[in-house]
């Protein structure tokens, strides 16, 4: 296993700037996702790590080699795809020998290693059969024996669970953190799913119009988004996000929404929201950080039930606050009904605030 | 209940009607197709005056294997002219069937895989050739062929074919390799392919119907192609089999049974490479049409 280095990546086609200045690096035995929408960059950069796209600029460096121009045989990395590019018309065997015969090596290592793999994985039993013989979960297990049958430098997997159905992908993922941790393998995982790279890895890269938003462990891009971009993006249901003017007082300041409901700063919050460009900021809490309350309280703003959808353990209440609907979680066992008036209690230490020009998070 | 079985009732009826009436057009189109082949190969073992009898002799009175034998002795001077046609004929077509695969194949594939410039006009300007007439083409390509020097040799009618063959050819193909997924191709680099490893190990069984259905279209095409081996060709021992074939007919005689003969002959390699591939045929149309 080595460590897997990018140092300002960029991918061009024509106009269009793919990848823009990426540097990251992800450590030698270290669980990094790269996530984001469609079309971010991450499945790109992925490639381009596993060289089946050739860079515009900048340096990969795997271990202590620079592999800008080598081939992907030569760079020794295993890929896991979203579809497992399983081949259709060789068996499973003969689908988890093919790299290692790729690498000439002898027969009789190869029955070892392609055995010892499909042990592990638990798929011994289908050796003589063709891919799509296989159920989808048999054939996810195949993708990821061929990847690690040959002990490579670094794992790269792209969505390699989307096309599970729920239940298994669950499972899977369990298995999936379970055998990175066992080989203490470098794994590089592209997903648009947060919750899956919330999940597994030790450090997540948030990706967006092809330039790296934040790269940090889960819980501190949870806790801390640097931009609207990413606050919006972790989390499920994502960080309410509600642009506001800044109103000065005597006595401290205010944010005022743009139909008229004031919410008091705490002092902290006031030294932040001064660094704003232009006045104007985007304010952001996290459904858990609210609570709702019947009557009014001080320096609670008063909302509107739109809609509640109960799960089960938690109640999902969308609240209209002026002309924007909010988010907030509340025990089941408080009912609530459409257009309830409500008041809605902000957690100060839990209140994000961006700058409204930038979009990026503003800090003391 | 009886009401359901007396509503189903005349319905089944009919989709029985509809099987059996699609059954004998399927027959009817078997009677059309196999009769001239059956009726060639019966007059091929007539002698000659009982080939020309009427009313005719629906079956043979007294078979025989003389014209076989006559065409297949390199003794007889019609039996090695009928030997060198069919050489020249299978040199033709199995070149022009190697040549039409061997530029179809990595066509195709860079159509599918690769953007470059001009992709998409050049894919359609390769089909420019058949929206017009075969025969339209039969002067402009002999002057062609003769300032190239290769009137009366087997190379031009190569290349005649291959300007028929390969647009269709191109066309398949690529469709073919569209359907392959390129990530095939991606996980075999990462295995540690070459990119030409990968091609030869990966994606060409994957195409292998599509491969084998091209070749056949080449070769029969060339195969039986008159006109221009016809125009092409002057020269008695270069010509093909469907032009030395003439040579049966002359001013007065027709020598119907050794004509029949020959013709049987020359249907025999098609038939066979048919029945041999023809499941390649079928799966390569099964295959793509079920989604796993």
């Amino acid at each position: 296993m080595a460590e897997v280095r990018l140092r300002e990546v960029v991918k061009t086609y024509g106009p269009v700037v793919a990848v823009d200045n990426v540097s990251l690096t992800v450590n030698d035995g270290e669980f990094v996702a790269l996530v984001g929408p469609s079309g971010c960059g991450k499945t790109t950069t992925l490639n381009i790590v596993a060289g089946l796209i050739d860079i515009s600029g900048g340096e990969i460096h795997i271990g202590d080699r620079q592999v800008n121009d080598l081939d992907p045989k030569d760079r020794d990395l295993a890929m896991v795809f979203q579809n497992y590019a399983l081949y259709p018309n060789k068996t499973i065997y003969k689908n988890l020998a093919f790299p290692l015969k790729m690498r000439k090596l002898p027969n009789s290592e190869i029955d070892e290693k392609v055995r010892a793999a499909a042990k592990l994985l638990d798929i011994s039993h289908l050796l003589e059969r063709r891919p799509r013989e296989l159920s989808g979960g048999q054939q996810q297990r195949v993708a990821l024996g061929r990847a690690l049958v040959r002990d490579p430098r670094a794992f790269l997997m792209d969505e390699p669970l989307s096309n599970l159905d729920a239940k298994l992908r669950v499972q899977m993922r369990a298995e999936l953190k379970r055998f990175h941790q066992d080989l203490n393998a470098t794994v590089i995982y592209v997903t648009h799913d947060q919750l899956e790279a919330v999940t597994m890895a030790d450090r997540m890269a948030v990706m967006s119009g092809g330039v790296l938003q934040q790269y940090d462990a889960p819980e501190k891009v949870f806790a801390n988004p640097v931009n609207t971009f990413v606050a919006g993006f972790v989390g499920s249901p994502a960080m309410n996000l509600v642009p506001v003017t800044i109103n000065q007082s005597a006595t401290g300041a205010a944010v005022v929404g743009k139909d008229g409901w004031r919410y008091e700063l705490s002092p902290e919050n006031v030294r932040k929201a001064a660094k704003s460009s232009d006045g104007t900021l985007v304010m952001g809490f996290r459904h858990s950080t609210l609570k709702l309350h019947h009557e009014s309280r001080p320096n609670t703003v008063e909302g509107r039930i739109y809609t509640a959808e109960p799960t089960g353990d938690i109640t999902f209440a969308h609240v209209q606050l002026g002309s924007d609907i909010i988010v907030a979680s509340v025990t089941p066992d408080v009912h609530l009904r459409a257009d309830d008036v409500v008041w809605i209690e902000f957690d100060p230490n839990r209140v994000h605030l961006f700058d409204g020009k930038t979009q990026q998070a503003l800090t003391v | 209940m009886t009401a359901i079985s007396e509503v189903s009732r005349p319905r089944r009826k009919r989709a029985d009607g509809w099987r059996w009436a699609g059954r004998i057009i399927l027959f009817l189109m078997i009677i059309y197709t196999a009769a001239p082949m059956v009726w060639m190969f019966l007059t091929s073992l007539k002698s000659g005056f009982a080939a020309m009898q009427f009313p005719p002799q629906w079956w043979p009175k007294e078979p025989t294997l003389e014209h076989y034998a006559k065409l297949l002795d390199p003794s007889e001077s019609i039996g090695a002219d009928f030997i060198r046609y069919f050489g020249n004929s299978v040199f033709v077509s199995v070149t022009t069937t190697l040549a039409a695969v061997a530029v179809a194949v990595p066509a195709a594939y860079a159509f599918s895989r690769f953007n470059f410039p001009g992709r998409t006009f050049l894919f359609f300007s390769v089909l420019l050739r058949n929206m017009f007439p075969a025969v339209i083409f039969l002067v402009p390509l002999f002057i062609l062929m003769r300032l190239l020097g290769l009137v009366n040799t087997h190379a031009s009618l190569i290349l005649t074919y291959l300007t028929f063959g390969l647009p269709l050819a191109i066309w398949l193909l690529r469709g073919f390799y569209d359907n392959i997924p390129i990530q095939l191709e991606q996980a075999a680099r990462i295995d540690g392919a070459t990119r030409f490893q990968a091609f030869l190990l990966v994606v060409m069984p994957l195409s292998a119907p599509g491969i084998i259905a091209t070749a056949i279209y080449s070769f029969i095409g060339a195969w039986n192609e008159y006109i221009y081996a016809y125009t092409f060709l002057s020269r008695h021992d270069q010509m093909t089999l469907p032009v030395g074939l003439q040579r049966f007919f002359a001013e007065n005689t027709t020598d119907w049974p050794g004509l029949m003969a020959a013709s049987f002959m020359m249907s025999v390699p098609v038939v066979v490479m048919f029945l041999v591939l023809q499941r390649y045929f079928v799966r390569a149309l099964t295959e793509g049409a079920v989604k796993h």
